[in-house]
């Protein structure tokens, strides 16, 4: 059975429709890749398949939960299954960067377990326990998404949804965050999902790739086969050209 | 035709202006009856909470404090000088006194905290919102609501009536200070009048409405910030309505406690 299960997902926000049928599966253990454009509906999926929003009408299961109506501790207890590594990294400016690590940590191991297994988390991403101390706003780009990725896996969840992860970064260090997640998945037996439009990233990443247009999958298959699809709109994307089934306004 | 066309179109826009409005009222209602809950309710947050006393409490004392002086003092000699038209001069410390106590003292009190500490929480929220933190707790195994929104709503119902409290002696001290350096009032005399003309249930209507204008600070800013979108534009706009919608309901609640506690008298 897959980890995660979507069926004929809607959403819309007002007369915007952004999914309309999204059908996906993503196995246990492996490594899904959504690409897409931007405005695709790829941030709504994971936010769905998280519970953060409500699906219009369709069905996603997560370890055969339905994930529709759940409340409260059976909606919390669905959302700890998760780590997260946002756009943005999304890390507390208030918090020093081990707070942030083990903030998901129990309370009750105290400030002095709790720190040593931030600084352990941290050097799972590369980083010394020099920046322990330091606020989210005194590290680059390419740290603070480190600092996330760590916060996502401090918990060891069975699943980390990635969005956007190298969006923001120079291209070896976005190189450098693609490394850690293949290691991280691989060592920690993690299921993944990740929505990108950095292709790069999708071809070393993912175990299989699914691509979101006009709030449909309009082809999944093995990362393998992303060159050779025989799907105009994958190629169009893949290949980066403007001329094809994708149409983009070039004028605003 | 043409009229009736026009009536219905009036009509209509009547009917959304209202139906948005009672629709507003609601959701605010529930996030407030949703705070209140996440408040009361463990697992609690006493760091969080700690914080926010100190933050609403201590670092509005200055600018709550300073506005208290200053109006005890004016209101002392405007009294003065209206008492003076018709021999009611001696009624400085007894007009003064109530008028802080009773009106002054929590009312400014309450806006300056709201402008200070309402518009602090929505940018704060709103930015958290904007840069996806506040989805990012849910992800860490944390209520926003629980971890946010309670402590603050919490720390500023506990903390404000103290806050009045000190703001109502301060402004009782610059009527004081006024009127015995400059208007020819004996210092033991005033403070002899001022205690003999203050009633407990003057003191309890002043701490009641800052508890409630307390609430109503943190609830607009929480609120506000809560459901910020749209960028930093979206931020800026959860701030002043924040700071408006705080004014407004603090200045209503004003009215709508001081009818029922003094109304009948």
């Amino acid at each position: 059975m897959p980890a995660i299960r979507v069926r004929g997902v809607h959403k819309r926000f007002g007369p915007k429709v952004v999914l309309d049928g999204v059908d996906l599966d993503i196995g246990d253990g492996g490594s899904l890749v959504v690409i897409g454009g931007s405005g695709t509906g790829k941030s709504v999926l994971i936010k769905c398949i998280l519970g953060l929003l409500a699906v219009d009408r369709g069905s996603i299961t997560v370890d055969g939960v339905e994930v529709a109506g759940l409340r409260g501790s059976a909606l919390a207890a669905h959302q700890a299954k998760f780590g997260m590594l946002f756009q943005g990294g999304a890390l507390f400016d208030s918090l020093p960067v081990w707070r942030n690590v083990s903030f998901a940590l129990p309370r009750r191991d105290g400030s002095a377990r709790l720190r040593a297994a931030a600084i352990d988390n941290l050097a799972r991403v590369g980083l010394g326990p020099d920046v322990a101390d330091l606020r989210p706003s005194e590290l680059s780009g390419g740290m603070q998404k480190r600092v996330a990725l760590a916060r996502a896996i401090a918990v060891r969840p069975a699943i980390v949804l990635f969005d956007e992860p190298t969006t923001g970064l120079d291209p070896i260090m976005a190189d450098v965050i693609n490394d850690l997640i293949v290691e991280l998945v691989r060592d920690l037996k993690i299921t993944a999902l990740t929505i990108t439009h950095d292709m790069a990233s999708a071809r070393k990443i993912a175990d299989a790739i699914a691509m979101l247009y006009a709030g449909r999958i309009v082809w999944q298959g093995p990362r393998a086969m992303i060159d050779t699809s025989g799907n105009a709109y994958v190629d169009q994307f893949v290949n980066g050209r403007a001329d094809g089934p994708i149409k983009m306004l070039k004028t605003a | 035709m043409t009229v009736a066309h026009d009536l219905v179109g009036v009509l209509r826009a009547i009917g959304r202006f209202v139906l948005g409005g009672l629709a507003s009222i609601g959701r605010v209602v529930l996030f407030a009856a949703k705070a209140i809950g996440h408040a009361v309710v463990p697992p609690y947050y006493p760091a969080r909470l700690a914080e926010q006393l100190i933050v609403i409490g201590w670092f509005s004392l200055p600018v709550v404090g300073l506005t208290a002086l200053f109006t005890g003092a004016a209101l002392a000699q405007q009294i003065f000088i209206g008492g003076s038209r018709f021999n009611a001069a001696a009624t400085v410390p007894a007009v003064t006194v109530i008028g802080i106590v009773r009106e002054l003292g929590p009312v400014l009190g309450g806006l300056m905290v709201a402008g200070r500490v309402s518009s602090a929480m929505a940018a704060e929220l709103g930015t958290m919102r904007v840069t996806e933190q506040i989805d990012a707790l849910t992800t860490l195994r944390t209520d926003p609501f629980r971890y946010l929104i309670g402590p603050r709503v919490l720390a500023a119902t506990l903390v404000m009536p103290l806050l009045v409290l000190v703001s109502n002696v301060i402004g009782v001290l610059g009527g004081y200070a006024l009127a015995t350096t400059r208007l020819g009032f004996n210092a033991g005399n005033y403070l002899d009048r001022t205690i003999a003309f203050l009633h407990t249930d003057d003191v309890v209507s002043s701490l009641v409405k800052a508890a409630v204008f307390g609430f109503i600070v943190a609830l607009m800013g929480c609120y506000h910030g809560f459901h910020s979108n749209g960028g930093a534009a979206g931020v800026g706009r959860a701030t002043t309505n924040a700071v408006v919608s705080a004014f407004i309901l603090i200045l209503m609640s004003n009215l709508v406690i001081t009818v029922i506690v003094f109304g009948g008298k």
